[in-house]
């Protein structure tokens, strides 16, 4: 039992805008009206945020561990987590190992985090690796737009057929919901092609398209009420003059709900790379008109990272230009990721583009609850850098002062020195918490509400806004306080969320055989056991 | 150079019409390999199976892998990275001396007969074993077969997979990465992992006896290792867990038996290109499995002193060079 007392709170959730209230949590880790006995903590001079939720990040499974084993000269000049009492031994960095990535995340005052691309193959490999990520509470994404056995449907006009194996799928992976990247591209890599137009099939194919692919999976998350709804990887990805592809995309939904991953990289305008320029101005138009939709940043700092993705043929051109490492995985019948290491430099005319367009998203979409901070670890930056975006968002002085930095010839390709809003502490709680777990349908998380999860972070109020996010002076799970003073004190083991839709029974009869066709697993094999998910929390999904 | 371009074995078997397995028996070391995955599978975007399928066998002498082969290269022996490098050559048009050609014991007609065909492949796969990661060059060798592969994109599909050995080699690689970044060679004598095969794999840190206990899982390292490994772990405190008594028990203080993986003790392996597969146990077993023996002498362990003062925090460190 515990008991926040003379904190300035910020709970957007509730419409609390820095008021000074209690914070009671009880002996089950839950926010509540009031308790009895425990400890009292005074946060006079403190504030009190619901704890972080990143909504898009990789931090567990095949692509993420291929990225660790690509870059051992990282982990050899990285953070060490020297092993203690409370804690295991682990590397920081690009790509941070599990019980690293605990801590990391909750030493800056995060407790949920989505993991944004699971093939459902190596689920199995995600989860035993989720498990080993301490203290945060954990969900993860299926990949989806690029399933043969879907995508064969679909072509067929199957369309219900279709929507009781995707609910399969979720259900044997394990999932919280569906993630679709470069839908049909991914495929089309297979045989070293990539899916450009959004209205031309797709390889190997003579009716779907990228763009059908989205209609259709976007329709059918809605009716299987998963909690989240598509989470959506545009095609494009990267590309100058990709912002057509995007809003295109994003027409194709036709009025649904959708989560659109690391927007930045898909507003670009130009036709080249000498030419290429932020067109975020026209994206975030097009969400400040769509309020059904959210989106998370996807923003870049400059500096070292690896980037990982199931998007193979964006990582083989990637590859081609910087002539570094380049990993690619091909999974069978469902999906893809390419690995590549890069640097991110403010001398590169790109790169500058880049960081400028993810700032500007952030802060030319107008309502906090569309918009979430995110670097699509770790493709833009490393998750532990969030603090120096909250400092952009909050500072224009400093933003003008990075500005600087950039070639002269930037000012042309971005609209970034135009932009005077400054995030306010409520806004920042919105984007960085209540935001993203409502988009998530995590209702007791972001929410500093009496039943909500007691997962609070507290912060001292000091003007040095990249110090103050970066070291909270408490962070608090589930009600056990887990760091303070900049000490891990619990190590508390985390929960996962998984979403159960529901689909007709004969669905198994019907994947049977096409498995042996496709895959070199047994069908029993396959999906991930519910024993198998340690502290899984399961939400129901009656679709009507 | 550097990286590696692979898939998973189902792709291989759903699409590979191009195979070519380097410095690797598997006729006889995966005697599986050819029916279940690769090149007598029939698929969807290859009906007629085998007929559909081209397969190159590189080796230095022949195996019985050579009959099920359309090509069979004899490289000269240590000259594995040397006839790599210059297939990276030929497929960019680059050219390559009569003398360079002939220290792989190989004719250029056939070298421009293979380039061709792996271009005009829909899909090229290269399986790689001991044979090439093992010999004169080792992971040189790997490196420059996964650059291959790597640069075959520039025309083609084209993938390249270790074929790893038995056991759940593989698993063990894949879990440390997650938990230290390394997949083995690693120390945690600063407490925090550390990697460098050479210095901390474990045959040389037994040869040199640098350390004062062994405990041992899954592994025969008594039948294996050289002499001065074994007369160490025969100082040494040597502790074995195996279903079966091994040469290492023999030598070993304590031997513990405990379920084997798999017939008896549940878990998951993780397949050579990294799937993961649940084992299922069919029989059960009067011994305790390796998971609960380990646990428990983890708790043990636990109720004793810590290695660090109480109290103490150690910081972490920043930078490391
Ligand atoms: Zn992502």
């Amino acid at each position: 039992m515990l008991r926040i007392v003379n904190g300035k709170v910020y709970d957007p959730a509730n419409g609390i805008d820095g008021q000074v209230r209690e914070i009671c949590i009880d002996e089950s880790g839950r926010i509540a009206q009031n308790v009895t006995g425990g400890r009292t903590i005074d946060a006079t001079g403190m504030i009190v945020f619901p704890g972080g939720v990143d909504v898009h990040t990789h931090v567990a499974g095949g692509a993420i561990n291929f990225a660790r084993a690509m870059t051992p000269e990282d982990h050899r000049r990285t953070q060490a987590f020297i092993r203690t009492k409370t804690r295991r031994s682990g590397l920081g960095g690009m790509a941070p190992t599990t019980f690293a990535t605990g801590y990391l995340y909750a030493g800056m005052g995060w407790t949920t985090v989505n993991e944004a691309a699971v093939p459902v193959l190596s689920a199995r490999h995600t989860h035993e690796e989720l498990t080993d990520i301490p203290i945060v509470d954990k969900a993860s994404l299926t990949l989806m737009a690029n399933n043969e056995i879907v995508l064969d449907l679909l072509e067929n006009g199957e369309y219900e057929r279709a929507k009781h194996a995707v609910a399969w799928y979720v259900w044997a992976a394990k999932s919280y919901g569906i993630k679709a990247v470069n839908p049909g591209g991914v495929a089309a890599w297979k045989w070293g092609h990539d899916a450009k137009q959004l209205t031309s099939p797709i390889a190997g194919y003579n009716n779907i398209t990228p763009g059908t692919i989205v209609t259709q999976l976007a329709r059918i998350c809605e009716e299987l009420n998963l909690p989240h709804p598509i989470h959506l990887h545009c095609n494009n990805l990267g590309a100058p003059g990709n912002i057509a592809t995007t809003i295109d995309t994003l027409k194709h939904l036709e009025g649904r709900r959708a989560h659109i991953a690391h927007s930045q990289y898909h507003a670009y305008g130009g036709d080249g790379w000498e030419s290429m320029c932020s067109r975020t101005s026209e994206l975030a138009d097009y969400f400040n008109s769509h309020p059904q939709l959210t989106t998370d940043a996807g923003a870049v700092l400059f500096g070292d990272t690896v980037t990982i993705t199931a998007d193979g043929p964006w990582q083989h051109l990637l590859y081609k230009l910087t002539g570094r490492k380049w990993g690619n995985l091909d999974v069978e019948n469902e999906t893809g990721c390419g690995i590549v290491p890069y640097t991110y430099r403010p001398s590169n005319l790109v790169n500058a583009v880049q960081w400028a367009a993810g700032l500007e998203l952030l802060l030319l979409i107008k309502d906090p609850w569309q918009v979430f901070l995110s670097t699509d670890h770790p493709n833009g930056g490393c998750f532990w850098r969030y603090p120096e975006i909250i400092k952009l968002l909050m500072c224009a002085d400093f933003r003008r002062e990075c500005l600087t930095q950039l070639p002269a010839r930037i000012k042309k390709h971005i609209t970034l020195p135009e932009i005077d809003r400054e995030y306010t502490l409520y806004e920042v709680a919105t984007a960085m918490s209540a935001g993203p777990a409502r988009a998530l349908g995590l209702t007791r998380k972001g929410n500093l509400g009496v039943g909500c999860d007691g997962d609070v972070v507290i912060y001292h109020d000091t003007d040095d806004v990249e110090q103050m996010f970066g070291h909270p002076r408490y962070v608090i799970k589930g009600g056990e306080i887990v760091i303070e003073e900049g000490e891990i004190r619990e190590t508390p083991e985390g929960r996962e969320f998984l979403a159960r839709p529901s689909y007709d029974p004969a669905t198994d009869e019907f994947m049977k055989p096409l498995f042996e066709e496709c895959y070199t697993m047994s069908f029993e094999n396959y999906p991930v056991e519910l024993e198998r998910i340690e502290r899984a929390e399961i939400m129901e999904c009656s679709s009507e | 150079m550097g990286g590696k371009v692979t898939c998973t074995l189902g792709e291989v078997k759903q699409r590979a019409d191009f195979i070519i397995y380097w410095g690797g028996n598997p006729a006889e070391c995966h005697p599986r390999h050819f029916t279940k995955y690769t090149i007598m599978q029939k698929s969807k975007f290859l009906p007629r199976g085998r007929k559909d399928r081209t397969m190159v066998l590189v080796d230095i002498r022949e195996t019985k892998s050579v009959k099920a082969a359309d090509i069979f290269l004899q490289v000269r022996p240590g000259r594995d990275f040397e006839l790599i490098t210059i297939l990276r050559a030929m497929i960019k048009d680059q050219h390559v001396a009569d003398e360079q050609l002939a220290e792989t014991g190989l004719a250029r007609d056939v070298l421009e007969d293979l380039v061709a065909r792996m271009k005009s492949a829909k899909f090229g796969c290269m399986f790689f074993g001991m044979g090439l990661s093992m010999t004169r060059g080792k992971h040189m060798n790997s490196a420059a077969l996964l650059t291959l592969a790597a640069e075959m994109n520039a025309f083609t599909k084209f993938v390249a997979m270790p074929m790893r050995g038995h056991g759940n080699v593989t698993g063990a690689d894949v879990i440390m990465r997650w938990q230290t970044g390394y997949p083995f060679g690693i120390t945690f004598n600063r407490g925090y992992p550390r990697y460098n095969p050479g210095e901390f794999s474990t045959v040389d840190v037994l040869v040199r006896g640098d350390c004062d206990a062994a405990f041992i899982i899954g592994a025969d390292p008594g039948a294996t290792m050289p002499q001065p490994a074994i007369d160490h772990l025969k100082r040494i405190p040597t502790i074995v867990l195996d279903p079966h008594v091994t040469h290492t028990s023999r030598l070993a203080r304590v031997h513990i038996t405990t379920a084997p993986q798999g017939i008896a003790a549940p878990g998951t392996a993780y397949r050579m290109d990294e799937l993961p597969l649940p084992l299922k146990p069919a029989l059960k077993s009067p011994y305790p499995t390796d998971e609960e023996v380990v646990r428990r002498i983890n708790a043990a362990i636990a109720d004793k002193p810590f290695w660090l003062p109480e109290g103490s925090q150690p910081q972490m460190l920043t930078a490391q060079v």
